[in-house]
Order: C-alpha cells, then structure tokens, then sequence
C-alpha cells in the first residue's frame, strides 16, 4: 500500500519555499520523490539587464541574504575582468575577511537549523550563541548583521585600523573554543549521530554524475572547491584546506561545514595579522569595454559562477549566474529516496538550499 | 588537468569549423572559449567532457538577431570550457544524456528562451507554471515599468543620489 504525502510549499520546517510530492510505503519509507520549484522566481537576469553597472553590484549583494557577500564578490570579479583592472592587493585582502566571516555565520546557521530539525535545542542554542560572535563582528565592522556590502568594483567599501583588527582578533579568540566544542558535539553526540549517520546519503558516483559542489560534494568525498581548483583574491597564498569526508550522509555534510568554519578562522586571523599596505579601492572607476567574462567563486554553499556580457554601454548586455543549489537540488532525489518521511526536511536542510540565490 | 588535455581530445572529436581561444584571469586561472561553428558539435564536445569526468556548471543563452546563442560552461578538474553554439531554429541537440548536470540548465533556456534541448529526459517545467508560455525572457517586461513606468529612466535611482549629497 503506498500513501502519498505531501511537503510545503509553506512549512514550518522547511527554510524556504518548495514543494515535496512523496510516495511513502507502510513503513514510512520513501520510494518516490518529486520537488516542485519555483515559488520566488523573480526574473533577476532580466531585471539586470536593465540597471547599470553600479546598480547592479546593489542588486547582486540582494539576491539572497545569506550569499549576499558572495553574489558581489564574483560580480565585481566579472566587470573587472572585462575592464582589465588589477585591484589592489589590500581589498584582496578584505575581501577574503569578509567572505570567510560570512562563511562561517552561514554554516553555523545551517548547522543551528539541523540541531533544531533533530530537537537537540541545547546545540541549537549553543551554536546560535557561537555563530552571533561572527553576526555582531558584521553588524560592528560593516554595519548589517546580513548585507554586508563589502565589495565594490575594483575594491571593497570598508578598511580595517588597528582597533578593528584586535576586536577581530579578540572576537576569534572567544569563537575558537566555541567552535572546538561544538565540533566534538557534533560529531560525537548520540542525539545527532542517531538521526544524521546513515541518513540521506548520496554515494560518490552520483555526486559526480550530477555535479555538485560545496559541502554536498566534498561531504562525498569529491573536492571541487574553487578557492583551491582554482583560487582568486588570495586564497591562492592562503591555501584553505579542505575537509573531506566519504560516507556521504547528513552527518558528513555538518562535518564539512564545520571544517570549513576552522578553516575560515585560521585564514582570518592570517589575513588580518598580514594586512598589506595600500589603498582599498582603485581612485578612477573603470571603463567597461565590450566583452564577456565567466569567473566563479567558493560561497558557503558551493561554486557560483557569474557569466557577464558587455557591449560597451553601462549596462550588461546578458547577465547569468548559477548557485550551487542549482545543482544540489537535483541530488535530494537521490538522499531521500530509501529515508523516512519523518527524515525529509533535515535531509533538504542538509544541502543547506538556498532557493532565492537558486530561482533568481 | 593542463589545459591540453582537454584541448587535444576536443580537436580530435570535433567534425566542423571551430575557434578555441585561451583565456586567463588575474590568478593564473586558465580557461576555453570554445565557438563552434556549427551546433552539432555541441553534442561531441559534451561527450568528450564527459569522458574527462567533467560536468555542466551552467548554461547561458540570449537572444540574437537571427536566434539564440547558447554557451555552456562546463568544467573539467578546474578548467572552465565555455562551450559556445549559435541556433537559428531554437532547438539543440540535449547534452543532459551525457551530462547529467546539465538537466536544469537545459530545462531553463527552454522555458526562458522557447529553446528546444532536443532528446532532453525531462519534459516537465523547472521554474515556471504550465500557463506561462515558453521563452517568457524574450518578452520580459518589469513590472515596474508596467505600474510606475520609472525602470527605463533612472527617477528612483536619482532619488537615492540626491539624498546621498544632501
């Protein structure tokens, strides 16, 4: 006998809008899974083509509010490229700050919100404490405990003194042991093995075979970060090192995440004790040329990867950009079918979507 | 993976004309432009991505005069190829059998460009409703132009400027 269930589009469960169409045995098990998409579409790549090349870096940092550092970053990335300009190697710097502190406040926020999908509200609560050391840094340094708005076109906005530099440096001190703890917990604590070990795996070769990427990916066991297959700014220098796992599930995918933040951690503190000298912004703003430009960065998630097209006027001609949801998404067929019913919204968390960056 | 082992096997398979151009960012990143002639390649270059191990990123299409142009990006270990094919009859032959990637980009075009990937798997909508018509990107209107009438003029953003100086 097969029942049919059904999740979303609005749920308390779910973080963002989709809609699950199940088929589930008498055990509960799923045997047949379908996602409907598409409830924020909005149409931002038409809408890019509209707006010049500065309103645009304001519409890219709000495409979705937790790769809103991110979405910038590349973009400013493609417009430079095309323009032919070199930033200066102290907004590299920055640049790299700001994006592993966003890095950081988003994992943990995922990792909250699968502590609170397995009803352990300690953690939860405990990695909520952690992960608001990194917002209010944001809301210190920058201004906005989401936008950050860092970057601009052929910089950053913001600079770091001396005071700046020791409150980070101070705030890490404070998050470093946070972090340790919340690691050993989540890696050890029979509350989260119990519902995560086992649970929505995607083996390796469907990993490969459907192409994804971030966390999902190096969750089973494939590295294809872009900060380290093909780095920019400085991760080039800093070399991040990637954390690994094989089994594929749930729990492998927190743990990926939760190597990342340690990861963000050294390399700020790196970064922040070296800073180099010299300006932050270049003082002309450039000439855009025609021309066209495919770049990509790591975002928390995974690879984004921003494709630009310019005929010499403000606007872009053609603006395209993909998520790492994009291609994550298509992997839920795979980690539910087999699961519980009961498991489905903290396998769907376990992607970490990011469905507004996704649907545009 | 150096980039001639990507470009070998690419010459090697491709039947028609085509412009394989080298690029590199600041960082030393090295990536193909690969513009083909004629779109039937579009197939062999998949197939030879595929046999690397590589994937589909994305895909981007626009509009032309005459068509649609297509660029899929497509990775092998690091190396982005930008695989670039022009249709004239808005179909292409579907790359999503060899690249299983590439399903929702294909998808994608399809209903934002009315671009037909030919032997694609899935015939079902990505994003948009059933009532919505194919290649709505084609004949996108803001709906702000349609209720204020102020996105082809910069009156908002000039709003913002003036408030910044004061």
């Amino acid at each position: 006998m097969s029942e049919k269930v059904t999740i979303g589009p609005f749920h308390p469960e779910l973080e963002e809008s989709v809609y699950f169409k199940l088929q589930a045995n008498d055990n509960k098990v799923v045997t047949s899974v379908d996602l409907i998409n598409g409830f924020i579409h909005r149409g931002m790549e038409a809408l890019v083509t509209q707006k010049n090349f500065m309103q645009n870096l304001i519409l890219t940092e709000r495409v979705c509010s937790l790769c809103s550092n991110n979405h910038p970053f590349a973009y400013a990335l493609a417009v430079e490229k095309i323009a032919g300009v070199e930033v200066p190697r102290r907004a590299e710097a920055l640049r790299v700050v700001a994006d592993e502190v966003k890095r950081s406040a988003s994992s943990l926020f995922n990792l909250a919100m699968m502590s609170h999908l397995v009803h352990h509200h300690d953690l939860m609560k405990e990695t909520m404490e952690a992960r608001e050391l990194m917002q209010d840094l944001k809301e210190i340094i920058w201004g906005n405990r989401m936008d950050m708005s860092a970057n601009t076109l052929t910089g950053v906005k913001y600079d770091l003194d001396d005071d700046k530099i020791e409150l980070i440096l101070k705030t890490l001190e404070k998050f470093e042991p946070k972090l340790k703890s919340l690691t050993e917990q989540y890696e050890k604590d029979e509350k989260i093995t119990n519902r995560t070990v086992g649970i929505g795996v995607l083996p390796k070769v469907d990993a490969q075979r459907l192409g994804v990427t971030g966390p999902v990916a190096r969750g089973s066991g494939i590295n294809n970060d872009v900060r380290v297959k093909a780095p920019y700014a400085l991760y080039g220098e800093l070399k991040p090192k990637v954390t690994l796992k094989d089994a594929g599930d749930v729990h492998a995918r927190a743990m990926c995440r939760l190597g990342d933040t340690a990861e963000a951690v050294r390399m700020i503190k790196e970064v922040v004790s070296n800073l180099p000298e010299g300006p932050v912004v270049l003082e002309k703003r450039p000439h855009i040329p025609a021309g066209e430009a495919t770049v990509r960065v790591e975002a928390p998630r995974g690879e984004l990867i921003y494709y630009l097209k310019t005929d010499g006027t403000q606007k872009p001609v053609r603006m395209r950009w993909k998520v790492p949801t994009y291609t994550n998404w298509e992997a839920l067929k795979v980690m539910i079918l087999g699961n519980k019913v009961s498991d489905v919204t903290l396998i769907f968390n376990s992607i970490d979507p990011c469905i507004s960056c996704t649907e545009r | 993976m150096k980039i001639e082992e990507i470009i070998q096997p690419l010459q090697a398979s491709l039947q028609y004309a085509y412009e394989i151009i080298e690029d590199s960012d600041s960082y030393g990143n090295k990536q193909l432009w690969l513009k083909l002639d004629d779109k039937r390649d579009v197939v062999n270059t998949a197939r030879v991505v595929a046999n690397l191990g590589g994937r589909c990123i994305t895909a981007t299409a626009y509009k032309t005069e005459d068509g649609h142009v297509i660029i899929y990006h497509l990775d092998v270990d690091g190396v982005i190829v930008n695989m670039e094919a022009h249709t004239t009859d808005n179909i292409i032959d579907s790359i999503t059998p060899l690249l299983p990637s590439a399903d929702w980009a294909e998808r994608e075009f399809r209903e934002m460009y009315g671009i037909e990937p030919i032997g694609h798997p899935h015939n079902e909508r990505l994003f948009l409703d059933e009532t919505i018509m194919k290649g709505v990107l084609n004949r996108y209107i803001p709906l702000s132009k349609i209720m204020l009438g102020v996105s082809e003029s910069d009156i908002l953003w000039e709003r913002v400027e003036k408030e910044s100086r004061a």
